[in-house]
């Protein structure tokens, strides 16, 4: 404990400075950055969540986009005034987007039956089913979701402030719809892992992963499976659906182009990357898997190997994808436990992560 | 987490730096101290991505995704033509510079890059994937104000002042498509035409132009939906046999349409096939529906083939080949020439009115009138509520042609596509 206490200052500072450096980000990088950024943060959201169910419990998903789909497409519904021809129930934003998650949820819990019975590659088989229906309906619900050209996102507003493109001067800097949502992704990103470490390290945390790893024996010590099954499968859901959310409001438009079964094997990749059942490790692994082509794309033209798009050779939307294809390959071979492994390696105290 | 002292200190050291912080932000480059436009070379007045000696102008491509082919086309041949006005002194003494970004058909790519390029272009010739150009729509008509030519013919885009497309869009080519069957193809009132079609914008804005036209015309729409991802058009051939058509529409890929044709001339349904200008490429005459494809199927297309025989035609054809001996000649080289052209005609008026502002190019292409790309069609880009065009041109394949196609119908515009508003 007396050691614990002596590392603290240090960590804090440390913690203090990354914070510093993060609400300041939005007085100096210009729209690409902070785009990029969010997008990051959506990811590592849905990835904490996915980490839950896959990393945590054992149970494989291949429809997390189905979820961060209804995330989205309930909010849009949910938010929107019918003034574009498409249904919507024009509540407030926030109510909208409370209850888009809440959607989410019960999206999941409609799975549970399902998802309770069914262990590892058996729930993700079932699980890829709801990509197709989901996309067809995405596709063909006209009314609803606008169908191949998607629907225009209503923006947000959360104590009068509305998180739009309409310039707000802070500071002499004009504050559009990035800088204002990067602050609510933040808030949402913390609120969001602080949850999940909070689920880990307690009780339930160790029911799952006992299920994980001995599901007979977990069930013999008097761990409910099948619902705590359920019951993560919902939680991971609520992730996904609150990801959807935030990727809407930077999208400000929702296609149903997006939310295909690519999306899920993403998600599955960052978490591989980051590491199984941490959540520092999905953050991890969703700001890389989701910074990387971005990062490709726009550096194209310095980077060896890779040349710019129209002239032959390695476009950087195929780099990318190979360079994480690799580094899927290489932690898997070097790194089992992903990249937390590697910050966990280097501190002298072993790592208080939940697994 | 134990918030003992040092956390506290931590947190308000923190505070403290964020408030030192902000109140320097004013040398942040981001500081709002100008509308950045400037009095540059020449009394020009200038914006964003127009320097003294480069116009930068923005190309969002897709050459890894589904429109890899097309993409591909389109950029190699607006470099082509950057390289050639370069080449001439560039547009009001200034070169021009293609900024090409690849988004693989992702939107998340896509916005990625519209972002990314947004403060350093004057404009977009090229932007590949209606879905994103609509994500964008609100920004650029609010915000940005940069003009958009997006390669893409559905109606849903039109009506903004700084996305513009160029030529027919599918709903008014679908109806000269089917105006060609009856006029030329003997379909007669009481007719059933079939109509195969792509679930999504492309095909639903094109069953509508049929719709109407099947309407004027008295025929009756068979319709036949499917995805772009089925290949094998056996199921649809067999049942628009049994509901006894005479003629077929398809708005559907190059692979549908060979698929269709090939599979219903070896079922003896031995009817003309019309397509949209997106379901034919040369590629296809090599494989085994060549043979029918060359006697029972027509395409639309918004411009004459690059096999054309016009000066513009011939000499876009030979500069491309000597430019890209390897590729193959198809109908994206006249579309990426086309909007590029378009494009650099806009930049040509801006100049002459001394303004190079995105507004004033805006302004400039709304003066646009009767621009011809050297393909036939003259576009009018005075009403942003209108496609540039009505005219289609009907074209058949020919192995015998460079590029595989032939016109037999030169550019007309059918009665009933005059009458037509989206």
């Amino acid at each position: 404990m007396s050691d614990r206490l002596r590392n603290l200052p240090a960590k804090v500072y440390a913690g203090a400075a990354a914070v510093l450096v993060l609400l300041a980000l939005p007085f100096y990088l210009d729209r690409f950055w902070l785009q990029a950024g969010l997008f990051a943060m959506a990811a590592a959201l849905g990835a904490v969540g996915i980490n839950l169910l896959t990393g945590a419990t054992g149970q494989l998903s291949m429809g997390h986009a189905f979820f961060l789909a209804v995330g989205a497409y309930g909010y849009c519904a949910l938010a929107g005034d019918g003034a574009d021809g498409l249904a919507g129930l024009g509540l407030p934003g926030w109510l909208a987007a409370v209850l888009a998650v809440a959607l989410a949820g019960v999206a999941g819990g409609l799975f549970s039956p399902i998802a309770g019975r069914l262990h590892g590659a058996y729930l993700g088989i079932a699980t890829l089913a709801l990509i197709f229906i989901g996309q067809h309906v995405l596709f063909n619900a006209h009314d609803l979701t606008g169908g191949y050209n998607g629907r225009a996102v209503p923006p947000l507003s959360l104590f009068g402030l509305t998180f739009d493109d309409t310039e707000l001067l802070v500071a002499q800097i004009p504050f559009g719809a990035v800088e204002k949502l990067w602050y609510l992704g933040l808030a949402l990103l913390l609120g969001g892992v602080l949850f999940a470490r909070g689920v880990l390290r307690g009780r339930p945390g160790r029911a799952m992963n006992a299920i994980r790893d001995h599901r007979i024996a977990a069930g013999v010590l008097g761990i409910p499976v099948a619902r705590h099954r359920a019951a993560v499968f919902v939680l991971s859901s609520m992730y996904a659906g609150l990801a959807g959310v935030l990727l809407a409001l930077v999208f400000q438009r929702t296609v149903p182009e997006y939310f295909g079964m690519a999306l899920s094997l993403e998600y599955l990749a960052m978490i591989v990357i980051g590491g199984l059942g941490s959540v520092a490790g999905a953050v991890a692994g969703g700001v890389f898997v989701s910074l990387l082509p971005q990062l490709l794309n726009r550096y194209s033209d310095a980077l060896p190997l890779v040349s710019a798009p129209g002239t032959g050779g390695i476009a950087p939307g195929e780099a990318a994808r190979y360079l994480y294809g690799a580094a899927v390959v290489a932690v898997v071979l070097f790194l089992p436990g992903g990249l937390v492994r590697l910050a966990a390696r280097k501190s002298t105290e072993p790592s208080g992560e939940a697994r | 987490m134990n918030l003992g002292r040092p956390a506290v200190r931590g947190l308000t050291a923190a505070l403290t730096a964020l408030i030192a912080l902000t109140a320097a932000s004013g040398c942040s480059s981001k500081a709002k101290t100008d509308d950045g436009k400037r009095t540059g070379a020449g009394g020009v007045r200038t914006g964003e991505g127009v320097t003294d000696t480069t116009i930068t102008v923005g190309a969002l491509t897709d050459m890894t995704g589904v429109y890899a082919t097309l993409g591909k086309s389109v950029t190699q041949a607006q470099q082509l033509y950057v390289k050639q006005v370069n080449a001439s002194g560039g547009i009001c003494g200034r070169q021009l510079e293609l900024a090409v970004r690849d988004h693989g058909y992702d939107p998340q790519k896509a916005l990625a890059a519209y972002t990314e390029l947004e403060p350093k272009v004057a404009g977009y010739a090229q932007f590949i994937g209606s879905p994103f150009v609509a994500a964008v729509k609100p920004r650029v008509d609010t915000m940005d104000r940069a003009v958009i030519l997006p390669q893409a013919w559905s109606a849903s885009l039109l009506g903004s002042p700084s996305i513009r497309t160029i030529g027919a869009t599918y709903d008014v080519e679908t109806i000269n498509a089917v105006d060609f069957l009856v006029t030329e193809k003997g379909l007669k009132a009481g007719d059933r035409l079939g109509h195969v079609y792509f679930e999504g914008d492309y095909g639903e804005n094109a069953l509508k132009g049929a719709k109407f036209a099947a309407g004027k015309a008295g025929l009756t729409v068979v319709e036949q939906k499917i995805k772009p991802t089925d290949n094998d058009m056996s199921a649809q051939v067999a049942a628009l046999k049994q509901a006894g058509v005479k003629a077929v529409v398809i708005s559907a890929g190059p692979r549908q349409a060979a698929s269709l044709v090939g599979v219903a001339a070896a079922t003896g349904l031995r009817v003309p096939v019309v397509g949209n200008n997106s379901a034919f490429a040369p590629q296809l005459l090599g494989t085994q529906a060549g043979p029918a494809l060359r006697s029972m199927y027509w395409f639309a297309s918004p411009s004459l083939p690059i096999g054309a025989d016009t000066p513009a035609a011939r000499k876009l054809a030979a500069d491309y080949r000597a430019a890209h001996p390897k590729e193959g000649l198809d109908n994206g080289v006249v579309a990426g020439w086309t909007a590029a052209s378009v494009f650099g005609e806009a930049l040509k008026k801006a100049c002459a009115a001394k303004d190079l502002t995105r507004d004033g190019i805006g302004k400039a292409l709304l003066t646009l009138k009767d621009h011809d790309a050297g393909f036939g069609i003259e576009h009018d880009f005075t009403d942003p509520k209108a496609p540039s065009s009505r005219e289609s041109v009907i074209i058949q394949p020919d192995p015998a042609v460079p590029g595989g196609m032939r016109a037999v119908r030169q550019p007309f515009v059918s009665e009933a596509a005059r009458a037509y508003t989206p």
